[in-house]
């Protein structure tokens, strides 16, 4: 197919327009994180250096990290096992009343996050439940829905005819899951497991409102830096810190899932 | 084979439990606090006594702050939505397809929301990055944090949202519309004929979900415009956060009333669109 130049160059210009939108909001994060100077209206800044890196390790970015990275695998390792079960018997249509459970375990994703964790915060108190479990037990409902729904689509599109020939050639129903089911829906159990975690390690809302202050996560830290002034460039290390890990991530589970589709 | 296995359907429904029961307590447990304590039958001091005080006390702000979420979230949920087809259009296109702008929306996706909140701010403040580049004193530099418009607030929804409604619409049109377009053009459709004949109605419910996704979303949402929001007037979220986080312990039913009424507001909008959704899918 030829397309007239006027065409080819004003999708060329779409195409920049749209790659500007998605980076242009990360240039001054990357910018500003090795910033030690860099005064109005320099376009870049005039001395680079560690300044930023310095702040926030100062502020206790390190234990932020430590404990972001523990609630985002906590988090990861209840709900990825629990959507894996419901989102099987879901779509093996076995359930009574499946779209109506369905339902109830994607009504998460409807309600305001902080008005769960407001309503729950009163009761939590009352019932002197630790703080740390109150934040776990309400970011593993948040995430339910994400590893429900990816697991559920695995299971609907996964044969069970392996699983039966396998019981045929004699494997016990243990070995068959270890074997043969477990290993056809990795791709799946990574992506759940990548968004589940991703629940834990960003979110802010329930980590303030139920926390207690007993939880420094690193959300925490990116907040009470932005909010202060002139210290741009710890909230931009801080920030960078807070990226990293889950692109690192996002890009172990993509190429899981492309090796799984092979 | 083991003795006495379960029925089928037993086996099923306690394979839902464990995920079932935490959902059922956590959000009943939650809505039922909240409505006792915003209909002052849990009171921190005092006797219980029904009464609509707290909703009567907050209807001023409530009503404010309705106004304000909805207008946020429609603004942001339209640029998401037009900006997020664009995307996944080029993404997937036939001819000169581009991986680069799929690959940037994906890399997009797991930045938290906050983090977007703090990059929007040091690009759009006054003396940001973009006053930078376009040379802009910061004295003529229009209030977009912090402003009337709540113009960077907007920003960061639709920017991250772009990219989530970019990946899922990009997902459907990858799988099924290439064939669908290579017909119609086999069959002589031009350019134009094919995106409004063929592709726009494939991305169609797609591009509805994600809307709604992003609407609920974007509704129920606290840290992006407590940051790059102004303080007064606020969102449904900031509001009722100030009225719980206050010394004034007469203020936290009125939180609790606030954090009902978006909740309902939330529900509202999800049936609307599921609805909407339905609607789409029958006209087809």
């Amino acid at each position: 197919m030829t397309a007239p130049r006027a065409v080819l160059a004003a999708s060329r210009a779409g195409r920049t327009l749209l790659a500007g939108w998605l980076v242009l909001p990360l240039v001054p994060l990357l910018l500003w994180a090795f910033a030690d100077r860099w005064t109005f209206p320099a376009v870049l800044p005039q001395e680079w250096g560690t300044r930023g890196a310095e702040e926030a390790l100062a502020a206790g970015a390190g234990g932020a990290f430590l404990t972001s990275t523990l609630l985002g695998t906590v988090v990861a390792l209840l709900a990825t096992p629990l959507g894996a079960v419901a989102g099987r018997a879901l779509a093996s249509r076995q359930v009574p009343g499946g779209t109506a459970v369905l339902a109830v375990l994607l009504s998460p994703l409807a309600l305001p996050p902080f008005a769960v964790a407001l309503g729950l915060d009163v009761l939590l108190l009352r019932l002197r439940i630790p703080a740390a479990a109150g934040v776990v037990v309400l970011l593993l409902v948040a995430a339910l829905p994400y590893t429900v729904l990816t697991m559920r689509a695995a299971y609907a599109a996964h044969d069970r005819g392996f699983e039966d020939e396998a019981r045929v050639l004699g494997a016990t129903r243990w070995q068959t899951v270890r074997s043969v089911q477990l290993p056809l829906v990795a791709p799946a159990l990574a992506g759940a497991a990548f968004l589940a975690f991703l629940v834990g390690w960003s979110d802010y809302i329930v980590t303030v409102l139920v926390g207690g202050g007993q939880l420094t996560t690193l959300p925490l830290l990116v907040a009470s830096a932005a909010s202060a002034t002139g210290s741009d460039a710890q909230v931009a290390i801080l920030s960078l810190t807070s990226i990293l890990p889950p692109v690192a991530l996002l890009l172990v589970v993509g190429s899981l899932g492309r090796r799984g589709r092979r | 084979m083991p003795p006495n296995r379960l029925r089928p359907r037993t086996r099923a429904v306690l394979l839902v439990l464990p995920a079932l029961v935490p959902v059922v307590a956590v959000v009943g447990a939650a809505l039922a606090s909240a409505a006792l304590l915003s209909l002052g039958l849990a009171p921190l001091v005092g006797e219980p006594q029904l009464s609509l005080d707290a909703y009567r006390g907050a209807a001023g702000d409530l009503g404010t702050g309705i106004g304000l979420s909805l207008g946020i979230a429609a603004a942001a949920t339209l640029v998401a939505t037009v900006v997020g087809l664009c995307l996944a259009l080029a993404a997937t296109a036939a001819v000169r397809r581009s991986r680069l702008l799929g690959a940037l929306a994906a890399l997009t996706i797991p930045i938290p929301h906050l983090v977007g909140a703090a990059a929007i701010g040091l690009l759009l403040a006054d003396a940001g990055f973009l006053s930078r580049l376009l040379g802009v004193d910061p004295s003529s530099w229009p209030p977009l944090v912090g402003g009337p418009l709540w113009v960077a607030v907007v920003a960061e929804y639709a920017w991250k949202e772009s990219a989530f409604v970019a990946l899922v619409v990009a997902g459907v049109l990858s799988s099924r519309a290439a064939s669908y377009g290579e017909t119609a053009a086999l069959l002589g459709a031009g350019r134009w004929a094919r995106l409004r004949h063929v592709t726009l109605p494939l991305a169609a419910p797609a591009l509805g979900a994600t809307a709604a996704v992003s609407f609920v979303y974007t509704l129920g949402s606290y840290e992006v415009a407590a940051l790059l929001g102004r303080a007064h007037p606020e969102p449904l979220p900031v509001l009722a956060y100030r009225l719980f986080t206050s010394i004034d312990l007469a203020a936290r039913p009125q939180a609790a009333a606030v954090a009902l009424t978006t909740a309902g507001l939330a529900l509202v909008v999800v049936l609307l669109s599921l609805r909407a959704l339905r609607r789409l899918a029958a006209e087809r």
